[in-house]
């Protein structure tokens, strides 16, 4: 979180030690990015980053320690549209998954900008309870 | 000289003019053919009168041979060339000013470049915002409205999206007006930035307006009310 004046708050991109929230149930709580796999600065909305559980629930797919790919859908920082609006969030979160893309968990909690379907990501907007 | 001639083509005024040219005429020892030449191929094309103008300033120039004294019929002698240069500018100064069609009756007589520009900008964006104003009704929306618009998006699948939030903030820009919309999606908070003149916003509606003393209320991001945000 950055502060350029007083008011503007400019949130910026997700990079190694980003905290997210993970926001399905495959038994993560907190993830810690380690990596971003597509950008030199960070990822953004949409993108896919590599991250370590930090938090775990104490029955799930995935144990605290867990190295684990996830989709961003929700991203402080603010994402362009082609229409010229712009949308963000108010917080980080993941969704967890593997290499290839596939959902490790079942249901997916919030809402989800629909930025994922141009990346392919058609699983998650089927599961997802709002579409923004 | 050189640049003293281009100062003089630049600056345009009257008065200017005949200071720099003052200023210009004691110094002009070198052959001022090359100055023009020089001052051709710069991109400020001068009109026909300016070519007048300069033509008028050599032939006075090439014939000065006493500094002193040429100080003075220079100031006389590019009055009269700068009478003939000012009609002239002024008849293409209302070629320009007749294509945003917008009458300027007592208009300075010689035209800045950077100054019409900005003018024709202004002009561009006011007509096209009349245009949109036209063709939709568009509500005045103002930090504290609480909003209900429809949106169609193309990209998503099913369009008509209506979403409802409190508007934080509203940027002035011409064409480019935005305002800032904060909801409360599914529990969490959004903040979308649209621009007012959007085509994509089919209909907007004014639910509620809360009195605020801020023009931008980035403050309700730290508190979350449980209502309307």
């Amino acid at each position: 979180i950055l502060w350029v004046s007083l008011h503007e708050q400019i949130r910026t991109f997700i990079q190694m030690r980003t905290n997210l929230k993970v926001v399905d149930n495959s038994g993560a709580k907190r993830v810690m990015c380690i990596q971003s796999l597509r950008g030199k600065k960070g990822a953004r909305l949409g993108d896919m980053i590599i991250g370590s559980v930090k938090e775990a629930q104490p029955r799930g797919k995935v144990k605290k320690g867990d190295v684990v790919y996830g989709v961003v859908v929700r991203a402080a920082m603010k994402k362009g549209r082609s229409d010229g609006s712009e949308v963000q969030f108010d917080d980080n979160a993941i969704v967890i998954v593997n290499n290839k893309g596939e959902l490790i968990g079942t249901r997916v909690f919030g809402p989800v900008p629909h930025e994922l379907r141009k990346k392919k990501h058609l699983k998650i907007l089927a599961l997802a309870e709002h579409i923004v | 000289m050189q640049s003293l001639l281009r100062n003089v083509c630049r600056a345009g005024n009257r008065g200017a003019a005949a200071r720099l040219l003052e200023f210009a005429a004691p110094v002009a020892t070198q052959p001022p053919s090359s100055a023009i030449k020089h001052l051709r191929p710069c991109g400020f094309t001068p009109p026909t009168g300016l070519d007048q103008f300069l033509c008028v300033q050599n032939r006075f120039i090439s014939r000065d041979g006493v500094p002193a004294s040429s100080g003075f019929c220079a100031k006389v002698l590019m009055t009269r060339g700068l009478s003939t240069v000012g009609t002239a500018e002024v008849a293409e100064d209302e070629d320009d000013s007749s294509s945003p069609a917008v009458e300027h009756p007592p208009r300075i007589k010689f035209k800045r470049p950077d100054k019409t520009a900005r003018h024709i900008m202004n002009i561009l964006n006011k007509e096209a915002v009349e245009k949109v104003r036209t063709e939709r009704e568009i509500p005045d929306v103002q930090p504290g409205c609480i909003i209900q618009m429809r949106l169609q998006v193309p990209e998503n699948k099913r369009r008509e999206s209506t979403l409802k939030g409190i508007v934080i903030a509203r940027r002035n820009a011409g064409i480019n007006t935005t305002f800032r919309l904060r909801r409360l999606v599914a529990g969490v908070g959004v903040e979308s930035v649209f621009p007012l003149y959007s085509p994509n916003i089919k209909e907007m509606k004014i639910l509620d307006r809360k009195k605020v003393r801020r023009a931008k209320l980035y403050y309700l991001r730290d508190r979350m009310n449980a209502l309307k945000k």
